[in-house]
């Protein structure tokens, strides 16, 4: 008889286990809170898009508004905060849906398939805002360099390019490394499963 | 209706509570996550509980539940966790009509479950509870060849543990 065989009838045979919850117990725990891996990720996400947006609110916009202004850049401020409004509920939107979609009814697969996807929304997001931000930041650097151009000497121009340079990617850079560490430690998981599922996926297709 | 609902809700779930008890048992290895694990299966379980149309029993639909809870919902991961926490771990099998090599043999198989991955627990619970190839290519979304070939590489992997 194969190995397996001996183990399976042990397992067929194991008692009942002996803690089982009663129906109240089982009713108090259904009523309780999930703190499952998709809720993380939905409360996370939902922090994502307040704490991007309330950026602005933490800045001294009217300065910035003032200096946008002297620049001739208020049209182009403008049109790309409509935009990127119109954006950002794009990304809530799907976010919620996907987040909606998510269902343990579904096969493995498909709820992990799921679970990535709605990550993936929010990390668009953040990359859409890390660009948005660089962006600005290049084309504030570019007009500022043309209002003051004729004052401005080679050496000074190129040292205000290298540190916006700089700034903007160690900014973006430690946003970036904290969005990778934050995913990375929730979804070290299900990356592996995904994987392991995908692994046999791929042996006959 | 909710009442309704909810009412046969915990009569459904707690007939059948032994099931997630099982893969509580194969996902975790100490009291407190099991309890952990099932308490996040029952939410989900409650959770999904209206969708359940009851044209499938309820527990092959409660095995896919409980089974996507414990690898893609839950959040500690078992292979980290040391053998020896396993001691701790409470089987609860002291019963008088029960056969002591049987016994030794569920430690055993416990133990060699406890070292797989996650995708191959799934896959080896599914085969001791004998469920058939249809039902666990469903439940994982996984072809019915890929589940056969995937299962006989867990089966291996399984016996290299338990007799190496």
């Amino acid at each position: 008889m194969d190995l397996l065989e001996n183990y399976k009838k042990a397992w067929e045979n194991q008692p009942e286990e002996n803690n089982k919850f009663s129906a109240v117990e089982i009713y108090k725990m259904a009523k309780s809170r999930s703190s499952s891996i998709v809720k993380w990720i939905f409360i996370i996400g939902i922090l994502e898009f307040v704490l991007l947006n309330s950026l602005y609110f933490v800045f001294d916009m009217d300065s910035a508004y003032a200096e946008y202004e002297k620049l001739g850049l208020m049209n182009f401020v403008y049109c790309t905060q409509i935009l990127a409004y119109i954006i950002l509920f794009y990304f809530l939107g799907m976010f919620y849906i996907n987040y909606k979609s998510i269902s343990t009814v579904d096969s493995t697969k498909k709820l992990m398939k799921k679970i990535v996807k709605t990550r993936k929304t929010v990390r668009n997001y953040v990359l859409f805002n890390l660009g948005y931000m660089a962006l600005l930041m290049f084309t504030v650097m570019i007009a500022e360099i043309n209002f003051n151009f004729e004052d401005l000497n080679i050496k000074q121009i190129l040292l205000i390019i290298l540190l916006t340079f700089v700034i903007t990617l160690v900014f973006l850079g430690v946003l970036w490394l904290f969005y990778q560490l934050l995913y990375g430690i929730l979804l070290k998981k299900l990356y592996k499963n995904h994987i392991e599922l995908a692994k046999l996926d791929s042996i006959n297709s | 209706m909710q009442k309704d609902l909810e009412t046969k809700f915990l009569l459904d779930f707690e007939t059948n509570q032994n099931i997630a008890h099982k893969i509580c048992r194969v996902y975790t290895t100490n009291q407190s996550d099991h309890n952990d694990l099932f308490q996040e299966i029952t939410i989900q379980l409650w959770k999904n509980y209206p969708k359940f149309r009851g044209d499938a029993k309820f527990s092959t639909w409660m095995y896919r539940v409980a089974l996507n809870t414990a690898i893609s919902l839950y959040r500690k991961s078992t292979r980290t966790v040391k053998t020896q926490d396993i001691s701790d771990f409470a089987y609860k099998i002291k019963s008088t009509d029960y056969d002591d090599t049987e016994e030794i043999q569920l430690k055993a198989l416990y133990k060699a479950i406890h070292k797989l991955n996650d995708i191959d627990k799934a896959l080896i619970f599914l085969y001791l509870e004998d469920k058939p190839y249809k039902e666990i290519s469903e439940t994982l979304g996984i072809s019915s060849v890929n589940a056969r070939v995937k299962m006989n590489r867990a089966k291996e992997k399984l016996k290299n543990i338990l007799n190496p």
